[in-house]
């Protein structure tokens, strides 16, 4: 418990030093005005409400690559790795510590976004489904810290991690359906985006501000919650190979 | 060192900085899957909102806009620049600092034309735009301008930053979303008021991106064209200038101080 | 001033003059007690045998680093590990702060396996590193110590008041709120060392930690490593620097191609190797040089002559009868790391 909260506290520590890690919280509300004007100069206020509620996705998707997906590595370019491989804590329970703390920027991600898009961009936002919308905003966070953990095994095995994080952005907005909807997309597209954690929340979180019955709200919150599941456990899988290769070979490097 | 061997010498410094991010491969498999997906996220709103005119106002703005946004990685550039300690030399060096910067960022012009009019060619044929493929050549030379003149604004945006290291993906993130925004990428510049038009028009990408309107558009005439290429390269070319002052204006007060050789 | 909360009798170990290292005794002592729960102060701090450790390396034979080494530390020893660069020392330390797997052999601390008892092991030591990476550069000092602190399980209620302690006392109290990038690689050393010490650590590795450093600030550090010796902690000291084993060791292993060639006495190196360059030595006081018993070598050169003896008295005696013949411009020679393997075991299997 004392080694989650360390990790916890870590960083929050990085976001003050690191005001660059929380970007996303500068760009969301310009997003959220390009997104809205786009609607409006199309003459579907209808659309204006969900389009403004698109950045969170944008940041949630960010934190999780860049502040999350970055986390073993920057011990590693620092050269702390093996400080924190040999101390008595739980390796696994520092980076579940640090991750857990990405859930705070991206908590307040969504309260600014929704707070923009009401009283500054005039969208209808309100939340109709309160119970679809919690269960979906829980469940949407803790996929989110799954696949963060995932990235942060990942891209310390990756040759091409700063390429991906790099180049991960725009594909996933598209297949996770967090502007338009993934029933939009042409037909050979679909069958990707359901792996996309962000396209079942997207789906919801647009339900839960619409008016109307949600469609299937229990299929999306299952399948948010098995992909995020998933997530976590390649996640551990893949770091504690990790442990494993640094203790036995030495070194993390890719030969 | 002659003018030209400084360009080479410095383009080659350039092209292996980015390829230590990436090479060929990685740059199609990875970069340009990106740069297609930027422009398919909004060309699918087109889609959305049922209209093949919005579909392709859509697609060519965020296109062109991409010349801009990889112009506007010159930031980061300044700063390693910095943090390599080669300002010093720079600042030391006989030739004249526009010549090392330009020769320094052509690889990022080189690669905004190319992720630009790449994009623009794979989107429009995957959403099946009917473009004039005939006049598309016409508008390579003006992503080259907008490209160059969004360098020129972030050169002078890096310069201005110097010092602060963790503004710099800040600046380039806050700015890229902003030229989005405002130079009628997404939305004609005329829905804004008269103050933000003025600012609109100062920035790269929005004239250049009008220029490429006219050039695709339905009945192209020459001089409206050029006068919109003009006015880009003309916006580039005063941020070059007040890029150069500045410069000069930290050197010589780095000279006075003995800062010039600090990472920080 | 201890950093202790709980006060611990100062344990020596038996001292290097009257116990010169008797590794095979006390290998039978930990032999015959069960390894789960040593008592303390029974069990050696550092057990090592056959330790084996090879690298792979792509399309070549495995690289060895460690060939077979054994040692042993008793609780309370400043016990250095002196050797050039690539003899082991470092992938010694990794292996028994848990970092590295061994390939072959056993490793124990304060009788815990390092393979089978990592867990146990990591409470026990504290690591440092020298160098200027391992810490987070943008925080500062003290959020640094209060994380690593966390992570060596030190309770949340002393953490802090320890943390300072430590900080006053390695003397980062005034820049404690700075972020380390700030930082000269002494203060940034001290900080390590601090770090390596906010667990409580019962056995120390201490790995080049001056490396790098301008000589006053590796002479404070020594300082600072000196006073750390009468709390009963144990130390290991890697090192290439044969001053500072001198300075501050009990006992010291000479490790070379990742084995331990001799463990002595550093007082004993002192005697090792001691040697005279005359610039002013004339033929027949030469002669009279080369006779003198303890006279290993004599070598001439352009203008100086170098005399090499095996013990002080040696020295001594070619001291005095090159004055008595005259000579008046002479220099004593430091022993080099190389003399002293040379005169420790010989030129037997040494490739140079």
């Amino acid at each position: 418990m004392g080694t989650l909260a360390a990790g916890f506290r870590l960083q929050l520590r990085f976001y003050r030093s690191y005001p660059d890690l929380l970007v996303p919280l500068l760009t969301a509300p310009l997003y959220g005005v390009v997104f809205t004007l786009v609607m409006r100069d199309g003459h579907r206020p209808d659309l204006v409400g969900s389009a403004s509620l698109a950045p969170f996705y944008m940041s949630l998707w960010w934190f999780a690559l860049f502040s999350g997906g970055w986390i073993i590595q920057t011990d590693r370019w620092e050269g702390t790795l093996e400080h924190l491989v040999s101390a008595p804590a739980a390796f696994a329970a520092v980076v579940l510590g640090r991750i857990s703390a990405t859930l705070l920027p991206a908590g307040f991600a969504f309260t600014e976004t929704w707070v923009f898009a009401r009283y500054v961009l005039d969208a209808p936002v309100t939340i109709r489904h309160w119970t679809v919308f919690l269960a979906s905003f829980t469940v949407t966070l803790f996929a989110m810290a799954a696949t963060a953990l995932l990235m942060a095994a990942l891209f310390v095995l990756a040759r091409n991690a700063v390429t991906f994080s790099n180049s991960a952005s725009f594909p996933f907005y598209v297949l996770g359906g967090i502007l338009v909807p993934v029933a939009v997309l042409p037909g050979w597209l679909q069958p990707f985006t359901r792996p996309v954690f962000l396209s079942w929340s997207a789906d919801l979180l647009r339900a839960a501000v619409a008016p109307g019955p949600v469609p299937h709200p229990a299929l999306g919150l299952g399948a948010i919650a098995v992909l995020g599941v998933a997530a976590g456990l390649a996640g551990g899988v893949v770091l504690s190979h990790i442990l494993r290769r640094l203790r036995t070979r030495g070194e993390l490097a890719i030969t | 060192m002659s003018n030209a061997s400084v360009v080479r010498h410095a383009f080659r410094v350039g092209a292996r900085d980015y390829s230590t991010i990436f090479t060929w491969k990685t740059w199609l498999g990875a970069w340009f899957v990106r740069v297609l997906a930027q422009v398919a996220f909004f060309a699918l709103v087109g889609r959305m909102l049922g209209s093949a005119e919005r579909t392709q106002y859509l697609l060519v703005g965020n296109a062109v806009l991409l010349a801009g946004m990889v112009g506007m990685w010159a930031v980061n550039m300044v700063a390693w620049e910095r943090s390599t300690g080669t300002l010093p030399l720079l600042a030391a060096s006989p030739t004249h600092p526009a010549v090392v910067l330009a020769s320094r960022g052509s690889y990022l012009v080189a690669d905004a034309t190319v992720s630009a009019a790449g994009a623009l060619t794979v989107a429009g044929l995957l959403f099946g735009v009917p473009l004039p493929w005939a006049r598309l050549p016409l508008a390579l030379p003006v992503l080259v301008l907008v490209a160059g003149s969004a360098f020129c604004f972030a050169t002078f945006a890096g310069g201005l930053l110097l010092g602060f290291r963790s503004a710099q993906p800040i600046v380039t993130n806050v700015a890229v979303v902003t030229l989005m925004a405002l130079c009628g990428v997404d939305v004609p510049v005329d829905v804004y008021p008269a103050p933000v038009r003025w600012v609109s028009s100062v920035l790269p990408v929005t004239h250049g991106l009008r220029a490429i309107r006219l050039i695709l558009g339905p009945a192209p005439a020459w001089e409206p064209i050029l006068v919109q290429a003009a006015w880009e390269a003309l916006v580039g070319a005063g941020w070059l200038a007040v890029c150069l002052l500045s410069f000069h204006a930290i050197v010589r007060r780095g000279r006075r101080r003995g800062t010039l050789d600090h990472s920080s | 001033m201890p950093v202790s909360t709980t006060p611990r009798p100062a344990l020596r170990g038996p001292g290097p003059s009257e116990h010169p290292g008797d590794p095979a005794q006390a290998t039978l002592e930990s032999l015959g007690r069960s390894v789960g729960a040593p008592a303390p102060g029974t069990a050696p701090a550092v057990e090592v045998t056959d330790l084996v450790r090879e690298f792979t390396r792509r399309r070549k034979s495995p690289a060895r680093a460690l060939n077979g080494l054994t040692l042993s530390v008793p609780e309370g020893e400043v016990h250095g590990l002196l050797g050039p660069n690539g003899a082991g020392k470092t992938t010694l330390v990794r292996i028994l702060s848990t970092v590295l797997l061994p390939t072959a052999g056993r490793a124990a601390v304060c009788g815990h396996d390092v393979v089978r008892e990592d867990r146990a092991v990591r409470r026990l030591v504290g690591v440092v590193f020298g160098g200027d990476r391992g810490l987070y550069t943008r925080l500062t000092a003290r959020e640094n110590l209060e994380f690593w602190g966390a992570l060596q399980k030190v309770p949340a209620r002393l953490l802090r008041a320890r943390s300072s302690e430590l900080l006053d006392r390695l003397g980062l109290a005034e820049v404690a709120d700075r972020r380390v990038e700030g930082y000269s690689r002494g203060m940034r050393q001290r900080l390590h060392l601090a770090r390596g010490l906010v667990g409580e650590a019962r056995v120390l590795f201490l790995d080049e930690p001056t490396m790098g450093m301008d000589p006053v600030a590796a002479r404070e550090f020594r300082t600072l490593i000196g006073e750390l010796r009468g709390e009963g902690r144990t130390i290991v000291l890697a090192t290439h620097d044969m001053a500072e084993a001198q300075a501050l060791c009990d006992r010291v292993s000479f490790v070379r191609d990742g084995e331990v060639v001799a463990t002595r006495s550093p007082h004993a190196l002192t005697d090792l190797a001691a040697g005279v360059e005359f610039d002013d030595l004339d033929d027949a006081a030469l002669a009279l040089l080369t006779d003198l018993p303890g006279v290993t070598e004599v070598t001439v050169g352009q203008g100086t002559t170098r005399v090499r003896t095996d013990s002080e008295e040696a020295l001594s005696s070619v001291l005095a009868t090159a004055v008595g013949q005259g000579a008046t411009r002479m220099r004593t020679l430091q022993p080099t790391l190389e003399d002293v393997y040379v005169q420790l075991i010989g030129d037997r299997g040494l490739k140079v």
